[in-house]
């Protein structure tokens, strides 16, 4: 299959700071999740093929065409940023329909497209409202709407999901996915993987400006099956409950937190954990005042990744 | 779609943006200073037009040339990356099919034509109360187009170099701050070539000038004293060459330059 967007050898720096780290990526149709920590390059990489910024080393194409300065390109890309910024002063129409004039379009297109926009992020009835009174989630519903409009064949997506509820989440999750059944291409950028996991199963990982895995779902979850889990207990007795695990085959090492009240503990089975632990609490008459899984997240997969 | 209709584009869209804009009513209620000064000039000067009239607008000129067209083409010129910049809005300019020079130039035409509005709207008020007593005479009126032509000409040549300003730097406000009221300000009464570096040289070159009728009000002599005033073909096209210039810069500049958000 041909590539949508290709990077080869993708460098960014910003002074000192390394944004992109020698990326080499191929972006087919479809969806793809970039997924990373805060601060992993995601955004970075999501202006460089957008032709916001300028690689210092590498290419980046699109369809097979460069990107910087190539503006012709953007009649069939949509881009929403991460950031939560607008030109406050217009309504959600005046902003759609303001934005399309840069399309070339007509003014009858300009509104069908507008409204059409809006009726697929639900915001019909709002769209006399200005913009600056709008709540986080229709801001984001807004700014899908600007990056869909146009009817892109490429839909590039930082971070859409931050700020909405769970309904939003889901009804913006069937929109995406809904594009890329249509046969479009989508590149959506997360930090949370559940997010990603409900829109597609091909994933990349990006963590300091390096691609560190690429692959889909059940390949990522290996690499977090693959790293111990920490589960934190804090208790009215530890010691107690860490007597009862000891003979336990599915820990692999157990501490004692520095308030003297929380049992730590490192194991590869964590749901045969969590099915003992109820019994063992409830045998013993231990009291359980908190249960944590301080890794359980895409942070530790990382560093997991990074120090391997 | 073609620059120039790119631009067209970015002209509709931002005249209707800068409408807007809180920085619009403020600089729109500073436009009305000088039409308040008019109508108290003009009680004070109930029943004797003329000379003093003369003096009135010159004052008035002064306001125009060397305060309201400086600040409106330093806040409008610069604003007119570093807003997109410091807004975080560029994302949303540089993602559509319109090349980058015609997002420049369609947002100079858009903030041009606004600033010209205000001061046309304030000039124009300011300029019949003051002349209220000799409405019927003809020179009047071709006065008055005269000084909207200079003030008009002088938003144009502004607005490109604080235009080219924001481009290039990051606190482009602050350097135009001291070109617009610290350089132009001094520099124009330097003899010799010195002046013409001064775009308010160029500007003043083009104002009719009545030394005999100032004789006897010597501060106002001052204000729009001009040492040698170049010929005002030239100085047209000084002007037009200081604008066409700058905001070729500014279009190249922002055509090869990346603009990162600060964090």
């Amino acid at each position: 299959m041909t590539a949508v967007i290709a990077a080869a050898s993708l460098s960014k720096w910003y002074g000192n700071v390394l944004g992109l780290n020698d990326v080499t990526l191929e972006i087919e149709d479809g969806i793809t999740g970039l997924l990373g920590p805060n601060g992993a390059g995601k955004s970075t990489f999501m202006k460089l093929i957008t032709g916001q910024m300028k690689p210092n080393i590498g290419t980046v194409t699109v369809r097979g065409r460069k990107v910087w300065n190539n503006p012709e390109l953007f009649q069939g890309i949509g881009f929403c940023p991460e950031q939560d910024v607008f030109y406050e002063d217009v309504t959600g129409w005046e902003f759609l329909t303001g934005l399309l004039r840069f399309y070339g379009y007509a003014g009858t297109e300009i509104r069908d497209r507008a409204a059409r926009a809006l009726d697929i992020v639900g915001l019909t009835a709002d769209k006399d409202r200005l913009i600056r009174g709008y709540s986080r989630g229709m801001r984001q519903r807004i700014k899908f709407a600007q990056a869909v409009a146009h009817d892109p064949s490429i839909l590039i997506l930082d971070e859409p999901l931050s700020g909405l509820d769970p309904l939003g989440k889901r009804k913006l999750i069937r929109l995406i996915k809904g594009f890329r059944d249509q046969g479009r291409t989508v590149l959506v950028s997360s930090h949370v993987l559940p997010e990603i996991e409900a829109l597609t199963s091909r994933i990349v990982l990006i963590h300091q400006g390096k691609i560190l895995a690429q692959g889909d779902i059940p390949y990522v979850r290996e690499l977090i099956e693959a790293h111990p889990h920490q589960i934190s207990v804090r208790s009215s007795d530890p010691r107690a409950l860490a007597a009862r695990f000891v003979g336990d085959p599915s820990i692999q090492k157990m501490t004692f937190g520095p308030d003297g009240r929380t049992l730590v503990v490192e194991t590869h089975k964590r749901d045969e954990f969590f099915g003992r632990l109820t019994g063992v609490v409830l045998e013993a008459g231990i009291e359980v005042d908190e249960i944590s899984s301080p890794d359980d997240n895409l942070q530790s997969v990382f560093e997991y990744l990074v120090g391997k | 779609m073609t620059a120039a209709q790119a631009a067209r584009q970015v002209f509709g869209f931002f005249g209707f943006l800068g409408r807007r804009t809180g920085k619009t009513r403020v600089f729109a209620i500073l436009g009305l200073i000088p039409v308040v000064l008019a109508v108290v000039v003009r009680v004070f000067l109930h029943g004797r037009a003329g000379l003093m009239a003369d003096v009135s607008t010159e004052i008035l000129m002064v306001f125009f040339l060397q305060f309201y067209i400086v600040i409106l083409a330093l806040f409008y010129g610069t604003s007119i990356t570093a807003e997109e910049v410091e807004n975080r809005t560029l994302s949303y300019l540089l993602t559509r099919p319109i090349p980058k020079p015609a997002i420049i130039l369609g947002k100079f035409a858009a903030y041009t034509a606004l600033m010209f509005a205000m001061v046309g709207l304030s000039l124009a008020l300011s300029y019949f109360i003051i002349n209220a007593g000799r409405l019927g005479d003809p020179a009047v009126y071709g006065a008055l187009l005269r000084y909207l032509g200079v003030l008009g000409l002088g938003i144009l040549a502004y607005t490109a170099f604080f235009a080219f300003l924001g481009t290039i730097l990051k606190r482009a406000i602050i350097i135009g701050l001291v070109f617009g009221f610290g350089w132009e300000n001094v520099i124009q009464y330097f003899p010799g070539s010195t002046q013409r570096f001064s775009i308010v040289h160029y500007l003043k070159s083009l104002l009719p000038y009545h030394p005999a009728n100032v004789g006897g009000g010597r501060g106002v002599a001052l204000l729009l004293f001009r040492l040698e005033p170049t010929k005002p073909v030239v100085a047209v096209i000084m002007l037009a060459v200081i604008t066409a210039g700058l905001l070729a810069l500014a279009c190249w500049f922002f055509r090869i330059k990346e603009y990162l958000y600060e964090e």
